[in-house]
Protein backbone atom coordinates (compact mmCIF):
# COMPACT_ATOMS: atom_id res chain seq x y z
CA UNK A 1 0.00 0.00 0.00
CA UNK A 2 1.42 3.39 -1.10
CA UNK A 3 -0.21 5.64 1.76
CA UNK A 4 1.48 3.55 4.47
CA UNK A 5 5.19 2.77 3.02
CA UNK A 6 4.96 7.01 2.25
CA UNK A 7 4.81 7.61 5.71
CA UNK A 8 7.64 5.66 6.11
CA UNK A 9 8.80 5.73 9.96
CA UNK A 10 6.80 9.10 11.16
CA UNK A 11 4.64 8.39 14.18
CA UNK A 12 0.98 8.27 13.49
CA UNK A 13 -0.48 11.52 16.21
CA UNK A 14 -3.35 10.97 17.80
CA UNK A 15 -4.82 13.52 20.10
CA UNK A 16 -4.50 11.94 23.42
CA UNK A 17 -6.10 15.09 25.40
CA UNK A 18 -9.78 13.59 25.35
CA UNK A 19 -9.20 10.57 26.31
CA UNK A 20 -7.04 11.44 29.24
CA UNK A 21 -9.91 13.55 30.13
CA UNK A 22 -11.97 11.15 30.22
CA UNK A 23 -9.97 8.61 31.88
CA UNK A 24 -9.16 11.03 35.05
CA UNK A 25 -12.64 11.52 35.19
CA UNK A 26 -13.18 8.10 35.52
CA UNK A 27 -10.87 7.91 38.08
CA UNK A 28 -12.33 10.82 40.19
CA UNK A 29 -15.50 8.59 39.65
CA UNK A 30 -14.57 5.76 41.42
CA UNK A 31 -12.10 7.19 44.39
CA UNK A 32 -15.30 9.32 45.12
CA UNK A 33 -17.38 6.17 45.37
CA UNK A 34 -15.45 3.85 46.57
CA UNK A 35 -15.94 2.96 50.18
CA UNK A 36 -12.51 2.21 51.59
CA UNK A 37 -13.56 2.39 55.40
CA UNK A 38 -12.64 -0.56 57.01
CA UNK A 39 -15.62 -2.14 58.43
CA UNK A 40 -15.84 -5.97 60.15
CA UNK A 41 -19.54 -5.99 58.29
CA UNK A 42 -19.13 -9.70 56.57
CA UNK A 43 -21.43 -10.41 53.38
CA UNK A 44 -22.94 -13.21 54.05
CA UNK A 45 -25.76 -11.67 56.62
CA UNK A 46 -28.85 -10.58 54.92
CA UNK A 47 -29.74 -7.79 57.16
CA UNK A 48 -33.53 -7.13 58.18
CA UNK A 49 -34.86 -3.84 56.30
CA UNK A 50 -36.30 -0.95 57.70
CA UNK A 51 -37.02 2.69 56.63
CA UNK A 52 -36.03 3.57 60.38
CA UNK A 53 -32.40 2.92 60.40
CA UNK A 54 -30.67 6.10 59.46
CA UNK A 55 -27.22 5.54 59.43
CA UNK A 56 -25.22 7.18 62.39
CA UNK A 57 -24.82 10.76 62.10
CA UNK A 58 -21.75 11.05 64.75
CA UNK A 59 -18.96 7.90 63.94
CA UNK A 60 -19.40 5.40 67.25
CA UNK A 61 -15.56 5.79 69.38
CA UNK A 62 -15.27 1.99 69.97
CA UNK A 63 -17.12 -0.90 68.42
CA UNK A 64 -17.48 -4.79 68.32
CA UNK A 65 -19.41 -5.89 65.48
CA UNK A 66 -21.36 -9.26 65.80
CA UNK A 67 -21.99 -10.97 62.49
CA UNK A 68 -24.99 -13.48 62.80
CA UNK A 69 -26.33 -15.14 59.89
CA UNK A 70 -26.44 -18.28 57.67
CA UNK A 71 -24.30 -20.26 55.05
CA UNK A 72 -26.29 -19.46 51.66
CA UNK A 73 -26.13 -20.99 48.20
CA UNK A 74 -26.23 -19.48 45.64
CA UNK A 75 -30.30 -19.01 45.21
CA UNK A 76 -29.60 -17.59 48.61
CA UNK A 77 -31.44 -20.58 50.47
CA UNK A 78 -30.08 -21.52 54.06
CA UNK A 79 -27.76 -24.48 53.57
CA UNK A 80 -27.32 -25.02 57.45
CA UNK A 81 -30.17 -25.05 60.43
CA UNK A 82 -28.34 -23.05 63.15
CA UNK A 83 -26.55 -19.28 62.75
CA UNK A 84 -23.19 -18.98 63.01
CA UNK A 85 -21.44 -16.03 63.88
CA UNK A 86 -19.18 -15.08 61.69
CA UNK A 87 -15.80 -13.95 61.92
CA UNK A 88 -15.31 -12.72 65.36
CA UNK A 89 -12.37 -13.89 68.00
CA UNK A 90 -10.10 -14.90 65.26
CA UNK A 91 -12.27 -17.66 64.15
CA UNK A 92 -14.01 -17.76 60.26
CA UNK A 93 -17.22 -19.22 62.04
CA UNK A 94 -18.27 -20.73 65.70
CA UNK A 95 -21.16 -21.41 67.01
CA UNK A 96 -22.93 -18.03 68.88
CA UNK A 97 -23.72 -19.21 72.05
CA UNK A 98 -19.68 -20.27 72.53
CA UNK A 99 -18.49 -16.28 71.99
CA UNK A 100 -18.40 -15.51 76.16
CA UNK A 101 -14.54 -16.50 75.92
CA UNK A 102 -14.14 -14.05 72.82
CA UNK A 103 -16.46 -11.77 74.24
CA UNK A 104 -14.60 -11.80 77.68
CA UNK A 105 -11.16 -11.25 75.80
CA UNK A 106 -12.42 -8.19 73.73
CA UNK A 107 -13.43 -6.74 76.88
CA UNK A 108 -10.17 -7.47 78.55
CA UNK A 109 -8.61 -5.93 75.34
CA UNK A 110 -10.39 -2.72 76.15
CA UNK A 111 -9.84 -2.68 80.27
CA UNK A 112 -6.12 -3.09 79.16
CA UNK A 113 -6.00 0.06 76.71
CA UNK A 114 -8.26 1.60 79.54
CA UNK A 115 -11.37 1.58 77.99
CA UNK A 116 -14.58 0.57 80.15
CA UNK A 117 -16.54 -1.40 78.02
CA UNK A 118 -19.50 -0.32 78.98
CA UNK A 119 -18.40 2.73 76.59
CA UNK A 120 -18.22 0.27 74.18
CA UNK A 121 -20.99 0.04 71.79
CA UNK A 122 -21.81 -3.65 70.69
CA UNK A 123 -23.10 -3.62 67.06
CA UNK A 124 -25.39 -6.60 66.50
CA UNK A 125 -26.02 -7.21 62.31
CA UNK A 126 -27.85 -10.45 62.52
CA UNK A 127 -29.49 -11.85 59.61
CA UNK A 128 -32.92 -11.85 59.17
CA UNK A 129 -34.05 -14.98 59.77
CA UNK A 130 -31.70 -15.28 62.83
CA UNK A 131 -33.92 -17.33 65.70
CA UNK A 132 -34.47 -13.89 68.13
CA UNK A 133 -33.76 -16.13 70.97
CA UNK A 134 -29.93 -16.54 70.02
CA UNK A 135 -29.59 -13.57 69.46
CA UNK A 136 -30.81 -12.43 73.01
CA UNK A 137 -28.39 -14.85 74.38
CA UNK A 138 -26.01 -13.32 72.48
CA UNK A 139 -26.47 -9.84 74.35
CA UNK A 140 -26.95 -11.90 77.50
CA UNK A 141 -23.22 -12.96 77.38
CA UNK A 142 -22.27 -9.67 76.14
CA UNK A 143 -23.74 -8.56 79.16
CA UNK A 144 -21.34 -10.75 81.07
CA UNK A 145 -18.88 -9.84 79.85
CA UNK A 146 -19.51 -6.13 81.19
CA UNK A 147 -21.07 -4.99 77.47
CA UNK A 148 -23.97 -2.70 77.98
CA UNK A 149 -24.72 -0.59 75.14
CA UNK A 150 -25.81 -2.70 72.17
CA UNK A 151 -26.52 -1.50 68.72
CA UNK A 152 -28.93 -3.35 65.95
CA UNK A 153 -27.92 -2.94 62.60
CA UNK A 154 -30.85 -3.10 59.52
CA UNK A 155 -30.54 -1.74 55.54
CA UNK A 156 -31.77 1.81 55.32
CA UNK A 157 -34.07 1.25 52.39
CA UNK A 158 -37.46 -0.27 53.02
CA UNK A 159 -38.28 -3.16 50.86
CA UNK A 160 -41.71 -3.58 51.62
CA UNK B 1 16.10 33.26 21.41
CA UNK B 2 15.47 29.47 20.14
CA UNK B 3 12.28 29.01 21.22
CA UNK B 4 10.98 32.04 19.67
CA UNK B 5 12.73 31.41 15.93
CA UNK B 6 10.50 28.20 15.57
CA UNK B 7 6.52 29.61 16.89
CA UNK B 8 5.20 26.78 15.30
CA UNK B 9 6.80 23.66 16.34
CA UNK B 10 5.00 21.32 19.03
CA UNK B 11 6.08 20.22 22.30
CA UNK B 12 5.59 16.34 22.47
CA UNK B 13 6.40 15.04 25.50
CA UNK B 14 5.58 10.90 25.59
CA UNK B 15 2.18 10.41 27.36
CA UNK B 16 2.11 6.26 26.85
CA UNK B 17 4.02 6.05 30.40
CA UNK B 18 0.99 8.26 32.27
CA UNK B 19 -1.90 6.48 30.38
CA UNK B 20 -0.47 3.21 31.32
CA UNK B 21 -0.33 4.15 34.73
CA UNK B 22 -3.77 6.23 34.77
CA UNK B 23 -5.29 2.74 33.08
CA UNK B 24 -3.58 0.68 35.90
CA UNK B 25 -5.25 3.19 38.52
CA UNK B 26 -8.80 3.13 37.00
CA UNK B 27 -8.53 -0.30 36.51
CA UNK B 28 -7.68 -0.88 40.70
CA UNK B 29 -10.05 1.29 41.19
CA UNK B 30 -12.88 -0.31 39.31
CA UNK B 31 -11.93 -3.79 40.72
CA UNK B 32 -11.89 -2.78 43.87
CA UNK B 33 -15.11 -0.67 44.13
CA UNK B 34 -17.73 -2.39 46.62
CA UNK B 35 -21.26 -1.39 46.74
CA UNK B 36 -22.88 -1.63 49.94
CA UNK B 37 -26.15 -0.57 50.65
CA UNK B 38 -26.14 2.06 53.33
CA UNK B 39 -27.04 0.78 56.71
CA UNK B 40 -28.80 2.04 60.06
CA UNK B 41 -28.79 1.30 63.84
CA UNK B 42 -30.71 1.24 66.49
CA UNK B 43 -29.31 1.89 69.66
CA UNK B 44 -30.70 -0.02 72.75
CA UNK B 45 -28.64 0.67 76.57
CA UNK B 46 -28.86 -3.08 78.24
CA UNK B 47 -27.29 -3.00 81.44
CA UNK B 48 -26.61 -6.39 82.67
CA UNK B 49 -29.63 -7.88 85.49
CA UNK B 50 -29.61 -7.24 88.97
CA UNK B 51 -27.03 -4.43 88.68
CA UNK B 52 -28.86 -1.53 90.77
CA UNK B 53 -30.40 1.41 88.92
CA UNK B 54 -28.70 4.66 89.36
CA UNK B 55 -32.03 6.53 89.72
CA UNK B 56 -33.59 4.28 92.18
CA UNK B 57 -35.37 7.49 93.94
CA UNK B 58 -37.22 8.22 90.40
CA UNK B 59 -40.85 5.93 89.51
CA UNK B 60 -39.70 3.17 86.76
CA UNK B 61 -40.88 4.17 83.52
CA UNK B 62 -44.28 3.12 82.05
CA UNK B 63 -43.61 0.31 80.23
CA UNK B 64 -45.78 -1.10 77.40
CA UNK B 65 -45.69 -4.49 76.52
CA UNK B 66 -45.17 -6.08 73.00
CA UNK B 67 -45.46 -9.56 72.35
CA UNK B 68 -44.19 -10.93 69.38
CA UNK B 69 -45.70 -14.54 68.66
CA UNK B 70 -43.96 -16.83 66.34
CA UNK B 71 -44.94 -20.11 64.39
CA UNK B 72 -43.22 -23.52 64.97
CA UNK B 73 -40.99 -22.18 61.51
CA UNK B 74 -40.43 -18.80 62.67
CA UNK B 75 -42.74 -16.69 60.98
CA UNK B 76 -44.60 -14.20 62.81
CA UNK B 77 -47.72 -15.09 64.45
CA UNK B 78 -49.25 -12.18 66.15
CA UNK B 79 -48.32 -9.15 67.81
CA UNK B 80 -49.85 -7.89 70.71
CA UNK B 81 -49.77 -4.36 72.46
CA UNK B 82 -50.36 -5.63 75.98
CA UNK B 83 -53.00 -8.35 75.48
CA UNK B 84 -54.55 -6.46 72.38
CA UNK B 85 -54.21 -8.53 69.22
CA UNK B 86 -53.20 -6.62 65.99
CA UNK B 87 -52.99 -9.14 63.22
CA UNK B 88 -50.20 -10.80 62.05
CA UNK B 89 -49.61 -9.31 58.60
CA UNK B 90 -47.55 -6.86 57.07
CA UNK B 91 -49.91 -3.87 58.54
CA UNK B 92 -49.20 -4.99 61.76
CA UNK B 93 -46.36 -3.25 62.56
CA UNK B 94 -48.10 -0.22 61.12
CA UNK B 95 -50.84 -0.65 63.70
CA UNK B 96 -48.44 -0.98 66.35
CA UNK B 97 -46.71 2.79 65.14
CA UNK B 98 -50.30 3.97 65.18
CA UNK B 99 -51.21 2.21 68.75
CA UNK B 100 -47.55 3.58 69.85
CA UNK B 101 -48.45 7.16 68.96
CA UNK B 102 -51.97 7.24 70.39
CA UNK B 103 -49.62 6.24 73.39
CA UNK B 104 -47.39 8.96 73.61
CA UNK B 105 -50.21 11.56 72.84
CA UNK B 106 -48.05 13.46 70.09
CA UNK B 107 -44.82 13.01 68.19
CA UNK B 108 -41.56 14.18 70.05
CA UNK B 109 -43.67 14.24 73.38
CA UNK B 110 -41.24 15.04 76.33
CA UNK B 111 -43.37 12.18 78.53
CA UNK B 112 -42.66 9.64 75.64
CA UNK B 113 -38.60 9.82 77.48
CA UNK B 114 -39.97 8.54 80.87
CA UNK B 115 -41.56 5.65 78.58
CA UNK B 116 -40.45 2.17 77.77
CA UNK B 117 -41.12 -0.21 75.44
CA UNK B 118 -40.34 -4.61 76.17
CA UNK B 119 -40.72 -6.72 73.88
CA UNK B 120 -41.24 -9.97 74.33
CA UNK B 121 -40.47 -12.50 71.48
CA UNK B 122 -40.92 -16.47 71.29
CA UNK B 123 -37.40 -17.66 70.79
CA UNK B 124 -37.48 -19.10 67.55
CA UNK B 125 -38.78 -15.61 66.05
CA UNK B 126 -36.81 -14.18 62.69
CA UNK B 127 -34.70 -11.65 64.11
CA UNK B 128 -36.62 -9.09 60.77
CA UNK B 129 -40.10 -8.84 63.01
CA UNK B 130 -38.29 -8.08 65.89
CA UNK B 131 -36.75 -5.29 64.02
CA UNK B 132 -39.86 -4.32 62.49
CA UNK B 133 -41.09 -3.89 66.15
CA UNK B 134 -38.20 -2.18 67.36
CA UNK B 135 -38.94 0.49 64.38
CA UNK B 136 -42.38 0.85 64.76
CA UNK B 137 -42.08 1.47 68.53
CA UNK B 138 -38.70 3.77 67.99
CA UNK B 139 -40.92 6.20 65.59
CA UNK B 140 -41.90 6.46 61.79
CA UNK B 141 -40.28 8.95 59.01
CA UNK B 142 -42.60 11.34 57.73
CA UNK B 143 -43.37 10.51 54.03
CA UNK B 144 -43.52 14.52 53.11
CA UNK B 145 -40.46 15.38 54.67
CA UNK B 146 -38.57 12.29 54.62
CA UNK B 147 -37.65 13.32 58.49
CA UNK B 148 -37.83 10.65 61.35
CA UNK B 149 -40.28 11.57 63.78
CA UNK B 150 -39.22 10.12 67.27
CA UNK B 151 -42.05 8.35 69.16
CA UNK B 152 -39.98 5.90 72.39
CA UNK B 153 -36.34 5.41 72.27
CA UNK B 154 -36.58 3.64 75.49
CA UNK B 155 -36.56 -0.24 74.08
CA UNK B 156 -36.06 -2.76 76.35
CA UNK B 157 -36.20 -7.17 75.94
CA UNK B 158 -37.65 -9.46 77.85
CA UNK B 159 -35.24 -12.73 78.88
CA UNK B 160 -35.48 -15.34 76.09
CA UNK B 161 -37.05 -18.37 77.39
CA UNK B 162 -35.93 -21.40 75.56
CA UNK B 163 -38.52 -23.49 73.91
CA UNK B 164 -39.45 -26.41 76.06
CA UNK B 165 -38.19 -24.23 79.51
CA UNK B 166 -41.57 -22.90 79.53
CA UNK B 167 -44.64 -22.02 77.28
Amino acid sequence: MPKKRSSGIGSIEVDMTPMIDIVFQLIAFFMVINNFEQTQADERVKLPRDALAKPPEVKIEHEITLNIGFLRDMQGERTNADPFLFNFGGEDMMPPLSASKALEQEARLYNNREINPADVTVKIRADAEVPTGVVQELIKLAQDAKFEKFAMSAMSSDGT
Amino acid sequence: MARNRKPQEKLETNMSAMIDVVFQLLIFFMLTLKLIEPEGDFNINMPAQGKSNPNDSEPPPLDTKVKLQANADGTLSGVFLGSRPLGNDADAFKRLNIEILRLIGSPDNPLAEDMAVEIDADYNLHFRHVISAVGACTGRVDPRTQRVVKYIKNIKFKPPQKPGAAS
